[in-house]
């Protein structure tokens, strides 16, 4: 559905997207995911057609956003950044005239705007000015004014920026619930949350794509080893002892832990699961062992990974 | 574009910036009312449409202040770029709004021509004449308060910005008088124009090739000019600056004269402002 070619965005002589390529099939939920700065606002205004890339195309449909932009607009919902609101209008005014902009027909606006008004849970304050509302109800307002025109792709840029935890769960569930049948893209620099909505993730860094692909298996190619952390009743000498007497095992590594046991972390080769043999070991020395898990990468880590990785690179 | 019309003509009378060009505009004017033709009895209505092309430099930086720098302050360009409407309908809608508030209040101070009529001599072809030369030269400054507007975020920088620029033009008769008027120095002011013009064109382009180009047409089309009518460079000066002064076309108006030229000078100073605000709204994607 979107399909973006060699984008490339240069200010100056700073490069803030640097030759991107990627695509986003119908319904999909995309994460962008990148420490500030890393050009992701810059690559959804060119989505968007607020900006116009230095090199690259995007393609909506096989349709180039800048030779048919009001055909690809039209077709697009977008939340920036900072929630395009006018604070002097009320919420119904204001999204009256996007009904308008975004050319909804007379006879369908107010049905639009009710089943938006609804869906974003800003009912109570309609007849209010957007100048008086809170950053919640703001950011609210802004992602109902995206679903105006009741686009097929929604982007939404740091939808969940400055709310409060509640909010925060709020507007996940939402834009989970709109992912439904709309394809989203999205950007946070908060890395659960792109874990707990997208089903793919791209992580963004100095204006390149770092990683691409599902949260859970993303981290898979970047860790040569496999981890499984080990708690066991005994000190740190006799389980350091039992563990290096497994083969396979390849490093041990002491964690701190609030329990009054050992903590170590130990690797092995890739693919190899060494939970059994761990176990075995430990029962047959009647070494009391409490805690046993394989340690997955986490999208921190995975992040940290990636992103310093690239920065040590230049 | 009559979303963003209707929405600026609200805007106009949700915050107080409508009300205080409508109110500045009409106590200045009616101050000028009471003294010039109430109370010195005087049924010269023209004269009195001559001082009150002053409250214009004042008031119209009010109206085109906040059209586009607040769009951007606010961020709000983001959802009026990104939607189903072109740059054109934006700009449009706003230069309408704007000149929707000034006409109504042009409208009003008919009703001080009515007073006149009524008590004294109306010269009634003089006066529409100035209304209608009041109208367009009206639409021309608030074209020039709008491509101020777009250059900055800062909305009370746009309203000084556009006054000064209002004065200049306002100048332009009482520059005209001390300018050169020697072919010498209008070939030096022909050359530093081409000058200009290729550096314009570098800035926008960044090839040397390009204003490369322009100044060597520039400098051609200097030196031919010289040969071919060199009458064209007695006076250039005044003469360029003269058809910049829109005050000067106002003058016609004032006195019931209404010409095709004029007219078509002030549509086509106007338009050339919309278009180069739009241009420039265009351009900004691409930096």
């Amino acid at each position: 559905m979107i399909e973006v070619t060699n984008l490339t965005k240069r200010y100056g002589k700073h490069l803030a997207v640097d030759s991107v390529n990627f695509s986003v099939s119908k319904g999909e939920v995309v994460g962008f995911l990148g420490p500030n700065g890393a050009g992701k606002s810059t690559t959804m205004n060119i989505l968007t057609g607020y900006l116009s890339a230095t090199e690259g195309d995007v393609f909506v449909d096989g349709v180039n956003i800048l030779e048919e932009p009001e055909a690809v607009k039209s077709r697009i919902g977008y939340l920036p950044e900072t929630p395009p609101i006018y604070p002097e209008m009320t919420v119904r005014e204001y999204l009256r005239f996007v009904c308008r902009i975004k050319h909804v027909p007379k006879t369908e606006m107010k049905d639009r705007i009710e089943s938006g008004l609804h869906t974003v849970g800003i009912v109570e304050v309609y007849n209010r000015l957007i100048g008086n509302l809170s950053k919640g109800y703001r950011q609210r307002v802004g992602l109902a004014q995206a679903l105006m025109g009741n686009p097929e792709i929604l982007i939404l840029d740091e939808p969940t920026s400055g709310l409060d935890p509640k909010q925060i769960i709020e507007i996940r569930e939402l834009i989970r619930k709109l992912g439904a049948d709309r394809t989203v893209v999205l950007s946070s620099h908060i890395l659960p949350e792109v874990s707990e909505i997208c089903r793919r993730v791209m992580i963004i860094n100095n204006g390149r794509i770092v990683a691409d692909g599902d949260p859970t298996t993303i981290g898979g190619d970047l860790f040569d080893a496999s981890q499984i952390v080990v708690t066991a009743l005994g000190d740190e000498q006799t389980v350091r002892s039992i563990l290096s007497a497994i083969p396979g095992v390849t490093n041990i590594q002491p964690q701190p832990t609030a329990e009054q046991a050992t903590e170590v972390l130990v690797e092995s080769e890739k693919n190899a699961d060494l939970r059994k043999a761990i176990f075995e070991a430990f029962s047959s020395r009647k070494v009391p062992l409490i805690g046993l898990r394989v340690k997955n990468a986490t999208l921190e880590e995975i992040f940290l990974e990636l992103t310093s990785g690239v920065r040590e690179a230049e | 574009m009559f979303a963003i019309i209707t929405r600026e003509l609200r805007t106009y009378f949700q915050t107080p910036i409508g009300y205080v060009f409508m109110g500045l505009f009409l106590v200045i004017s009616g101050f000028f009312f009471t003294i010039g033709n109430l109370f010195s009895g005087s049924s010269n209505y023209s004269s009195f449409l001559q001082s009150i092309l002053f409250i214009y430099l004042l008031a119209v930086p009010l109206l085109t202040m906040r059209l586009l720098s607040e769009e951007r302050r606010q961020r709000t360009d983001q959802l009026l770029l990104t939607s189903p409407i072109t740059v054109a309908q934006i700009v449009l809608g706003k230069f309408f709004a704007a000149f929707g508030v000034f006409l109504v209040t042009l409208v009003v101070t008919i009703a001080y021509a009515v007073v006149v009529g009524i008590f004294g001599d109306l010269a009634v072809w003089q006066t529409v004449g100035g209304y209608i030369g009041f109208t367009f030269l009206g639409a021309a400054f608030i074209s020039v308060g709008i491509l101020v507007s777009t250059v900055s975020e800062n909305q009370v920088a746009s309203a000084f910005f556009t006054f000064f620029a209002l004065l200049l033009i306002w100048f332009l008769n009482l520059i005209k008088t001390i300018v050169p008027t020697d072919p010498v120095a209008s070939t030096v002011f022909a050359a530093v124009l081409v000058l200009g013009l290729a550096a314009f064109f570098f800035l926008n382009t960044r090839s040397w090739i390009v204003s490369g180009v322009v100044g060597v047409i520039g400098a051609i089309a200097i030196v031919v000019l010289h040969l071919v009518q060199p009458s064209v460079f007695d006076g250039l000066i005044p003469n360029v600056l003269d058809w910049f002064s829109l005050l000067e076309r106002f003058q016609g108006f004032g006195l019931g004269l209404l010409k095709v030229e004029d007219i078509a000078f002030y549509v086509s100073f106007t338009a050339a402002f919309l278009f180069v605000t739009i241009r420039l709204i265009e351009k900004r994607r691409w930096s």
